[in-house]
């Protein structure tokens, strides 16, 4: 027999605990937590640098410290939580099948369900990158555990491809660990993650970031021996003659993350191919009823604090959705993605409410304006792919704008790139 | 160093050599089978893609050619082989494909071959109903000859239940054994191995990659070889859907390969065969993977760089184009009795339960007396493959070992019990565990598992994480302590 809750959270980490949280808190009675990992927090507990809770605290916290506040409100609010459990299928009614040493074989048939399974990391077969297939070749994440959690280092002397945020302070954190960081190269003419990364991992520790350069071929029969970099061209081809070698025994791969959409797939949950994502209403709200989802997931945050603000919109619409029976579908406007935006978050608003739509530019650029249909613009100084942009719109402003069917977002840009 | 005897010493743990390991176990034979890596079905073995074929998409295969017998030989007996050692078989059919219609009389010339030879009858099918039975293939393609015998295994699975059994059945199994220098002597081999010397009265060279350099060690190479790289692209189980059956496309230049397959797992694999390269590199080029992916999509167009979450390189050893690069190598040497080479090139899994036999033959032949092993036993139970199993069957293994509720992949759903008996069976390595349980094959290539694959793999072997290798030798995945840097002054850098 299924076992009822209210609402399931899929996931543990800050999406999956802010969910939790809102839902109890908006009157969800039995809210449980499904994590595959062996402690709540997901990736916070290996994130041991600073730069979390900024925006939501107020206070400049590391993932601990950030993963320790939302684990005591969870506590304190009653959520319940199983470890070390695997969601092995999802179905579209919201039948949840899960695995687990402890508890064996189990069926859950929850109100509402909330995905909140983060994101991975692309890995160097998906970059295909040429060469040998030595051991010390990993992506950025899996060295941070295993530095910072349990306490091994890969290697002593590193390449890091691609200049995302983990693969930027990974830099940092292994260059205070005694070891060598020869380069972070980055094909793209601007680094993928922030400039607050870039300036206090890579420029305050004498670290080279090489831009528009790749790893074009990895060397060494057992153990990485080092690996050649090469520039690129506008169409991000090695051009050839300017291959260089690097000497290293470790390369690191920080080169985009993927959100982890498997289940959401199993259960027929709609996704969007510009974030990898499940299409979302305003309410979070995926195409099957009664599944929502928040945090990574649905779009790779820069900042965790946007991670738990969004996951907390699933939480309490999943309550709301499990306390009535159902929650109205809020898609009377699609929201698309105009010139230089690449997406929008959500995908779908009711065109009443006021909403907050995420978004990233395709290109980087000057003096830029985003405009949201006929309803709102605002200008920014510089625009990246590598910062959110984030804007309220009031329910009225559409209304009053005659808002029908779509709603559409451009960034025009007056400076270069 | 020890000096160690045996009746017949297989050099090499790959397909071949575990099979006539296999096949000599049922008689009352003292056997050695050495193999230099640190586990099985690694070599030439771990690149091929595992068609079980007939070698009848060709009219180069010639019925007179020796390997063309070996493998009809061998291909009734594979699917039985399979069904003993409890290993995957699954037969998915294959579309020989042209994409030009003059090409049409190549494709009719081996329908009325097949069918002259007593092989079964292929039906040619034209597009529109091709589509219909592969809706994804690419409108380019003007037609094919469906083959229905075609079957895939996987090349390491089968080698590790070749093996696995072999050993079960009493036949000696020495890793991490390489063989530096062979004498010949009247009456017997002296072997000299890294784990000391191993006196035999036969040899059966089945060396792979390094077949010919061990048969030169006592002048039986009477035969030349041409490794022959290929490369090979793995795509997410995602894709699935885009091919049910082996698709090819009949080469349109020499030497040309050009092919989808299904695997036993529900991957696709693509690939193209390039040409004579050196040894023992089996790097990978841009523009190997950039012909790869263009052919794959010649065949199926929705194929994207973006699905591919593997690649590789392996090798054929050919012989030479003078003989026929469709011939190959099982007989004991001309120049030096008792020392018999085996090497098949392609395809050699599809080969290599009738090339054991034919090894049998011959040491029969020699006088070696073949009695039969009263306690053979020809059964081996796989592992269990949680993520196969139904609800009920999940529950009941549960229940038995709770460490199968216990998901370390979560890419392929591959439990702690699995690993855990994969390290029973001999894995003592990150890709020992990968290739027998799948934990780092799937989309995020072990990048959630693998430092909890290393800590089980620790904790099984009672060894320090440290020194926890990906294959054996320097290969460590974490080879340093956190702060050993430190106490040591710092990096090499």
């Amino acid at each position: 027999m299924a076992e009822r809750v209210d609402v399931a959270v899929i996931g543990a980490g800050p999406a999956g605990l802010a969910a939790a949280i809102a839902a109890r808190e908006r009157g969800a009675e039995r809210v449980l937590i499904v994590e595959r990992a062996e402690q709540l927090g997901g990736l916070l507990p290996q994130c041991i640098h600073n730069g979390f809770g900024l925006l939501y605290f107020g206070r400049d916290m590391t993932g601990p410290e950030y993963e320790k506040a939302f684990i005591g409100r969870a506590q304190s609010l009653g959520v319940e939580a199983r470890l070390e459990t695997m969601v092995i299928d999802l179905d579209a009614e919201r039948g949840i099948t899960a695995v687990s040493r402890r508890h064996g074989y189990m069926k859950f048939k929850p109100g509402a369900v909330v995905l909140a399974m983060g994101c991975r990391e692309r890995a160097r077969g998906a970059l295909g990158i040429p060469g040998t297939r030595p051991a010390g070749v990993m992506t950025a994440g899996t060295c941070q555990r295993f530095v910072n959690v349990e306490g091994y280092m890969p290697g002593s002397r590193y390449v890091i491809l691609g200049s995302g945020d983990i693969g930027m302070i990974m830099a940092r954190r292994l260059t205070l660990e005694g070891a060598k960081v020869e380069a972070v190269v980055e094909i793209m003419p601007w680094p993928g993650g922030l400039i607050r990364n870039e300036v206090q991992c890579l420029h305050d520790f004498g670290i080279p970031l090489l831009l528009e350069h790749t790893v074009t071929f990895i060397h060494g029969e057992e153990r990485v021996e080092g690996v050649t970099v090469s520039r690129v061209d506008a169409e991000r081809r090695p051009i050839a003659g300017t291959e260089k070698l690097f000497p290293c025994d470790c390369l690191l791969i920080s080169a985009g993350l993927i959100p982890e959409n498997e289940l959401s797939r199993k259960a027929g949950v709609e996704l969007d191919p510009a974030t990898g994502g499940p299409v979302v209403d305003q309410n979070r709200q995926t195409v099957v009823p009664g599944i929502f989802a928040g945090g990574n997931v649905v779009q790779v945050h820069d900042l965790v604090d946007w991670v738990s603000w969004e996951a907390e919109a699933a939480g309490r619409s999943a309550a709301a959705y499990a306390d009535k029976g159902r929650l109205k579908a809020a898609t009377g406007v699609r929201v698309v993605p105009g010139k230089n935006i690449k997406y929008v978050v959500p995908q779908y608003v009711s065109g009443k409410d006021d909403v907050t739509l995420h978004m990233r530019v395709e290109r980087p650029g000057l003096k830029a304006t985003v405009k949201v249909g006929g309803v709102l613009w605002k200008r920014y100084r510089t625009v990246r792919p590598s910062e959110m942009i984030i804007l309220e719109v009031k329910g009225q402003a559409m209304k009053e704008a005659g808002i029908k069917g779509e709603l559409v977002v451009d960034c025009e840009l007056r400076g270069g790139d | 160093m020890p000096v160690m005897e045996t009746e017949v010493l297989i050099i090499g743990a790959g397909v071949l050599g575990a099979a006539t390991a296999r096949e000599l176990s049922r008689y009352k034979v003292d056997v050695t089978l050495v193999e230099k890596n640190v586990d099985v079905g690694w070599g030439i073995t771990k690149a091929n893609v595992g068609v079980v074929c007939q070698g009848r998409d060709t009219l180069e295969f010639r019925p007179e050619y020796h390997r063309t017998r070996l493998l009809w030989r061998a291909l009734p007996l594979m699917e039985p082989l399979c069904r003993e050692l409890d290993v995957p078989f699954k037969k998915v059919g294959a579309y020989l494909m042209i994409r030009d219609m003059t090409k049409k009389e190549k494709l009719d010339k081996l329908a009325r071959r097949t069918e002259s030879l007593g092989l079964g009858s292929d039906t040619y099918y034209p597009y529109p109903e091709l589509k219909e039975r592969e809706p994804h293939i690419s409108p380019e393609i003007k037609g094919g000859l469906y083959d229905h015998a075609i079957a895939v295994v996987h090349p390491v699975y089968l080698t590790q239940a070749l093996v696995e059994n072999a050993v079960a059945n009493g036949v000696r199994l020495m890793l991490e054994t390489e063989v530096e220098d062979i004498e010949a002597g009247h009456t017997e081999f002296r072997v000299r191995t890294n784990r000391g010397e191993i006196k035999a009265r036969y040899v059966i060279n089945a060396a792979g990659e390094w077949v010919d350099r061990i048969a030169a060690m006592v002048n039986a190479d009477d035969f030349v070889l041409f490794p022959i790289k290929g490369y090979v692209g793995v795509l997410d189980r995602n894709c699935s859907e885009l091919a049910g059956s082996l698709l090819a496309v009949l080469p349109e230049e020499p030497g040309d390969m050009n092919i989808v397959v299904p695997t036993v797992e529900g991957n696709l694999l693509f690939g193209i065969q390039l040409q004579i390269n050196r040894r023992h590199d089996r790097s990978t080029t841009a523009l190997m993977a950039r012909r790869a992916i263009e052919n794959a999509r010649k065949i199926i167009p929705e194929i994207s760089e973006k699905d591919v979450i593997n690649s590789f390189c392996g090798y054929l050893m050919f012989r030479n184009f003078e003989i026929g690069w469709h011939e190959c190598e099982v007989a004991m040497s001309a120049r030096v009795p008792r020392f018999i080479n085996m090497t098949i090139g392609y395809p050699g899994v599809s080969a290599s339960p009738g090339a054991a036999l034919e090894v049998l033959d011959i040491l029969r032949k020699d006088g070696l007396a073949l009695e039969p092993n009263p306690k053979f036993n020809p059964y081996r139970k796989d592992i269990p493959d949680f993520s196969m199993l139904s609800e009920k069957e999940r529950k009941a293994l549960i229940r038995k070992d709770p460490r199968y509720g216990h998901v370390v992949c979560r890419c392929e759903t591959v439990t702690e019990g699995e690993i855990v008996e994969a390290i029973r069976r001999g894995a003592t390595t990150l890709d020992g565990v990968k290739f027998r349980v799948r934990p780092g094959t799937g989309r995020c290539q072990g990048g959630f598992c693998g430092p909890r694959v290393a800590r089980i793999l620790a904790r099984e072997l009672g060894i320090p994480e440290t020194e926890v290798t990906k294959a054996g030798g320097a290969s460590q995945q974490v080879p340093l302590r956190t702060k050993q840097l430190l106490e040591e002054g710092g990096g090499d850098g």
